[in-house]
């Protein structure tokens, strides 16, 4: 009996913070719409979110016991995510072209590439990352650390230029008339591989 | 008065959560995991020490992934406490990354085969948790689910009949209701992820117009199929959002009937195996099919086979196994 009485508050535990990491999810993406609610929802939704997040002890300091638990806990049973994927809507993806120049004026184009579909897959993640980061260095940091792999491939290459952008989908309507997926721009970085720093930010 | 309709309710519960159950399950989620985990490494097996490196040598270093993990907590394991070994042992990183990756594979065969199935279940989870969370960029839903799967597989009261941990050390069975818990917390669980999928689904205008399913089929790297060939069956698209978002939502109610347990089980494998074939995401695919089949999949017939019967009838619990009691 007691048994049972310790797997029920694990349970009770367990499915308590995987309910409220969804919740707090979906009244996120209730917040950044768009949805079909009104946007009146939007910022009753904000609140909302604050609210779950500061009950799940999310506002606490990283270095906080409880929150340092929590999210070790969270983790070791995957559950630190919501699960609304593809939610509302389906987002674009992105691209990254690597412009490498070089010393004899020679230009090539190249994009990041893995060996397989699985590993294929992992890489569109990383760029989804790169684009939706509201952090520019981040962003800036994976865009180095790519740019260095394909400076591994093209050793004698002297500079690269990483120009990232988002892949704008059709509609179906537009499709049939002709219009197909369009790159636009977001970002460029300069990388000048004597000192191996980024040059500016383009936007 | 109050106190007996709470001892009414915690025996309702405990109903609820600790019903009797065969082990059947537990044999589908380690062989499907098996499966699982098998087919994630030997997909991997030219790009692992590529994508997870913490050297210059990767695609991106797995460093700046692990630090960010750090700042959230110490105690998630990562490929780094491995690695920090390697001077101890005399090994180099690509090294140690290469034998990781032997031990996740030989974690896999060994639940395959049903051989030190706890261990292999908890080495599977604990390297498949490092490579995931070292290569944090890097990972997406698939792992999520992965996570939760072996999670579940090492609390599980293995090992089952079917594994050769059983013929060979002839092992007494397993307290069916602890069986029945753990199928439970793995049922409400996919009622959990169904439900929050659907509603944040139907939250989105793409879905009920089927912009979304169009936008899911040519959004790259998931567009297998020629957009020439999709377009022709544009009319299909408003019909496979609303019923995705249907049947998501619709799960954690029809999958508790006997009535339409079996047909929403089939629709969602098929909605995954649709996934899998048009989106090329045969691993996502894989990992929600084995996690719904072994939920809700063994004792499916003889579910209904009972109810079709006079009455409901109890499973009996033998030494050697459970039995349902003649008539």
């Amino acid at each position: 009996m007691r048994q049972k009485y310790v797997c029920a508050s694990w349970f009770a535990l367990h499915f308590l913070l995987i309910f409220s990491f969804s919740c707090r999810e979906t009244l996120l993406l209730v917040a950044q719409g768009p949805t079909i609610l009104p946007a009146s929802f939007k910022s009753f939704s904000k609140k909302a979110e604050t609210a779950v997040s500061v009950v799940l002890g999310q506002h606490l300091a990283a270095s906080n016991a409880i929150r340092q638990t929590l999210v070790t806990y969270l983790h070791l049973a995957g559950i630190e995510t919501g699960y609304g994927y593809f939610a509302p809507n389906v987002p674009g993806s992105y691209k990254l072209v690597f412009e490498l120049r070089y010393p004899d004026g020679r230009v090539e184009y190249e994009l990041p590439s893995v060996s397989s579909p699985a590993a294929g897959l992992r890489l569109a993640s990383l760029l989804d990352t790169i684009g939706r980061t509201p952090y520019d260095a981040l962003r800036e940091h994976l865009v180095k650390m790519l740019a260095l792999s394909i400076r591994r491939e093209h050793p004698e290459v002297k500079t690269i230029r990483a120009v990232f952008g988002s892949i704008a989908l059709p509609s179906v309507r537009e499709f049939e008339h002709g219009k197909r997926a369009s790159y636009t721009f977001l970002y460029a970085y300069d990388f000048s591989l004597q000192n191996e720093s980024p040059g500016a930010d383009d936007r | 008065m109050i106190a007996k309709l709470l001892r009414a309710f915690r025996e309702q519960l405990f109903v609820f959560l600790f019903p009797a159950e065969t082990d059947n399950w537990l044999t589908v989620l380690r062989l499907g995991l098996g499966f699982q985990v098998a087919f994630y490494s030997l997909s991997l097996r030219n790009d692992w020490n590529y994508l997870l490196s913490g050297t210059a040598s990767g695609l991106v270093t797995c460093n700046l992934a692990e630090a960010l993990l750090l700042v959230e907590s110490h105690f998630v394991p990562r490929l780094g406490w491995l690695v920090d070994l390697g001077p101890h042992l005399g090994l180099r990183e690509e090294a140690l990354l290469s034998i990781a990756w032997i031990c996740l594979l030989g974690a896999a065969c060994g639940l395959l085969i049903g051989l030190a199935c706890r261990l292999s279940a908890i080495l599977a989870w604990f390297l498949h948790l490092c490579a995931a969370k070292s290569g944090g960029f890097l990972s997406y839903g698939v792992d999520n689910f992965m996570t939760v799967g072996l999670f579940y597989l090492m609390l599980s009261p293995l090992p089952d009949r079917c594994s050769l941990d059983w013929r060979l050390r002839e092992l007494s069975s397993k307290n069916p209701q602890l069986l029945g818990f753990w199928r439970r917390v793995l049922q409400i669980h996919l009622c959990l992820i169904y439900f929050f999928s659907g509603f944040t689904k139907c939250l989105g205008s793409g879905w009920w117009d089927g912009s979304n399913v169009w936008r899911a089929l040519v959004r790259p790297p998931f567009n297998m199929i020629d957009p020439e060939i999709l377009v022709q069956w544009k009319y299909v698209f408003p019909v496979a959002g609303i019923f995705i978002c249907l049947l998501e939502i619709g799960y954690p109610v029809f999958i508790w009937s006997s009535k339409t347990r079996k047909i929403w089980l089939i629709s969602i494998c098929a909605m995954h195996v649709g996934i899998g074939v048009t989106m090329g995401m045969y691993l996502f695919a894989l990992v929600m099919i084995v996690l719904n089949v072994a939920a809700f999949g063994p004792g499916l017939s003889a579910q209904r086979a009972c109810e079709s019967a006079s009455g409901p009838r109890k499973l009996s619990y033998k030494s050697e196994g459970w039995t349902l009691p003649r008539q």
